[in-house]
């Protein structure tokens, strides 16, 4: 059984149907990338699969469960983290606090969460940072809190919106070592990315979404060659530089 | 000489660390001083008006930290708070009229009437999804409701209102000829308060409040239960609102429905100390009932005489400023100039922390 499993999930919004019976597998510490054009429903599957919209029919399995009515919440505790694209950190806390909501996912105890908020800091390397105000933080350091918060929950798979956009490139690598050393923890991640040298360094499988549905899977290798997602997504000049 | 003095210095530096260490201590350093400064101001202060004065500005502190838990830490604008201490108020004095129970039970029974309805209340607006300024509209429509409610009740007075029976002093009545014990009660509650606003700050609901304050959406997303900690955050404030309204009822020794279930009174109650003090901040209403209540009774006998409604232009003109100058209250500005002096001072001493 694999750790995530949807299955032909419809959302419609109105008129506009966002996601066309859309089915994704994710095995425990996979990594898989969802690529697609604005618009074509990437963060509308997130929302999804992390209960912040329900499905117009078709279901999510996360760890044998139906999760597909459940709220945000409820699917947090079960395991599932998410991150946002544009980070939506605490801003009137700090970066600790931030962390320390995390950690109350799976204790009451402040001793037992401050203990785990501070492995998660060390883990990501925000130690230097952890006491200052999450309102004065730079764009890199927001998108970290937002991956640290999601960590701090102690989830067996994390989502990931974006979480690179707008970064530089030195940022970008050590983003990309950070996923890499979440994966080795056992925890699969299922990423939506824009950068490709993301997506082609860390993805060990590749989905394409264009208008609500799923037009390739398969190796990052194998689909940068696609004919199908060239013409969709990629456009010529990205896949030969 | 150097040894003794290094030695006095290094105590007076544990103290100074002790109480203002972090800015969270230093809050609570500032309302203990606060507190003790009202506990002893009988030693000076001798007239009964002034001691009364001082009564209500701590029970106006104890039910801005009431208001400050839901409307501060959780950021839900329960505007008409009021309505609580309504009726916690009612409740003590009906079962005091009506069944001759004494107000030291009466008060708590207040207290506990008080959350089942915040409680209720709660769910009904989670229940329908109403947040911000559609969840303020529809806690002054319940204040508008029950006040037409109350008129009409003939049970708890109607529009008359109930009295307290003015009876031989007793301490089981909390009837007293002095003022003083009416200052300890109202001090003793503030301490109460002051305790379960800081317990609640630093425990895991505390948390997941703020979280919800700052951004309900990413908290669920971490786990937050909204509807759960929303219910919880309403049902604490409006408990201590009932025991602040039971103590206030016994101590002005008169309820009706006009003059409680009221938006004006609601705000220089309920919502001006913590705003002039600073919302969200543990010192906040302390500091801000020390300053609006003592104001408001200034404008009021020195202004009553003059043309009608002129006390409220006056005093809404102070409130209108003191948001305006300080919109993070007199905590902000305290904060501010914390961590501008002192924190600088004694940063050297901070990193063990």
């Amino acid at each position: 059984m694999a750790l995530l499993e949807v299955n032909n999930i419809t959302k419609s919004f109105g008129g506009l149907c966002a996601l066309r019976d859309f089915s994704i597998e994710v095995e425990k510490g996979e990594i898989v990338a969802l690529i697609g054009p604005n618009g074509a429903g990437k963060t509308t599957a997130f929302n999804v699969i992390s209960g912040y919209y329900h499905p117009d029919s078709g279901k999510v399995i996360f760890n044998q469960k139906d999760i597909s009515n459940l709220r945000p919440d409820q699917i947090c505790s079960f395991g599932l983290a998410r991150t946002f694209q544009i980070a939506r950190p605490f801003q009137g806390i700090s970066v600790l606090d931030n962390i320390m909501v995390g950690a109350y996912a799976h204790t009451n105890n402040n001793k037992v969460a401050y203990e785990n908020a501070m492995g998660i800091l060390h883990f990501l390397k925000m130690d230097g940072i952890k006491d200052q105000m999450a309102s004065r933080l730079p764009i890199a350091s927001r998108k970290r809190l937002e991956i640290a918060r999601a960590l701090a929950t102690e989830p067996s798979m994390i989502l990931l919106d974006e979480a690179m956009a707008g970064l530089r490139p030195s940022e970008t690598d050590e983003a990309i070592e950070i996923v890499r050393k979440i994966s080795e923890k056992g925890i699969a991640v299922l990423l939506v990315e824009h950068v490709m040298k993301v997506v082609m360094s860390l993805a060990e499988r590749v989905l394409v979404l264009h208008h609500g549905e799923l037009i390739a899977t398969g190796k990052p290798e194998d689909i940068v060659k696609n004919p199908q997602v060239i013409e969709a997504y990629l456009g010529e000049s990205n896949v030969t530089s | 000489m150097g040894n003794m003095s290094t030695h006095s210095i290094n105590n007076q530096n544990k103290l100074i660390q002790f109480l203002f260490g972090t800015w969270e201590r230093t809050q609570l350093s500032i309302s203990a001083g606060l507190l003790l400064l009202m506990v002893f101001s009988p030693l000076v202060i001798k007239s009964p008006y002034y001691i009364g004065v001082i009564t209500l500005a701590c029970l106006y502190a104890f039910i801005g930290i009431s208001w400050n838990i839901i409307s501060g830490f959780c950021g839900q604008l329960l505007i008409a708070h009021i309505i609580f201490i309504g009726l916690g108020g009612y409740t003590t004095i009906v079962l005091l009229n009506n069944y001759g129970i004494s107000p030291w039970i009466g008060i708590p029974i207040g207290g506990f009437v008080s959350g089942i309805a915040g409680v209720v209340v709660a769910l009904i607006t989670v229940r329908y999804g109403l947040k911000l300024d559609y969840f303020a509209l529809f806690t002054i429509a319940l204040l508008v409701a029950l006040r037409t409610l109350f008129l009409k009740w003939e049970f708890v007075g109607g529009a008359v209102g109930m009295y307290l029976r003015q009876e031989t002093p007793s301490l089981n009545r909390m009837i007293f000829i002095s003022k003083l014990p009416y200052l300890y009660i109202a001090c003793s509650l503030l301490l109460f308060g002051i305790i379960i606003q800081y317990l609640t700050y630093k425990s895991k609901f505390g948390k997941y409040f703020i979280a919800i304050r700052e951004d309900e959406t990413a908290a669920a997303a971490l786990g937050v239960n909204l509807t759960k900690y929303k219910t919880l955050a309403v049902m604490i404030g409006t408990a201590l609102a009932g025991l602040g309204g039971g103590f206030y009822i016994i101590y002005v020794t008169y309820i009706d429905p006009t003059g409680i279930f009221n938006l004006g009174f609601n705000a220089e109650m309920v919502m001006a100390s913590p705003i002039i003090g600073g919302l969200g901040s543990l010192v906040g209403p302390i500091l801000g009932a020390l300053v609006n209540k003592p104001i408001a009774e200034i404008i009021r006998a020195n202004l009553a005489e003059a043309r009608s409604g002129i006390t409220m232009i006056v005093y809404g003109i102070f409130l209108i400023s003191a948001v305006l100058f300080l919109p993070r209250g007199l905590a902000g500005l305290i904060q501010t100039l914390y961590y501008r002096w002192f924190h600088g001072i004694t940063s050297t001493h901070q990193e063990g922390e």
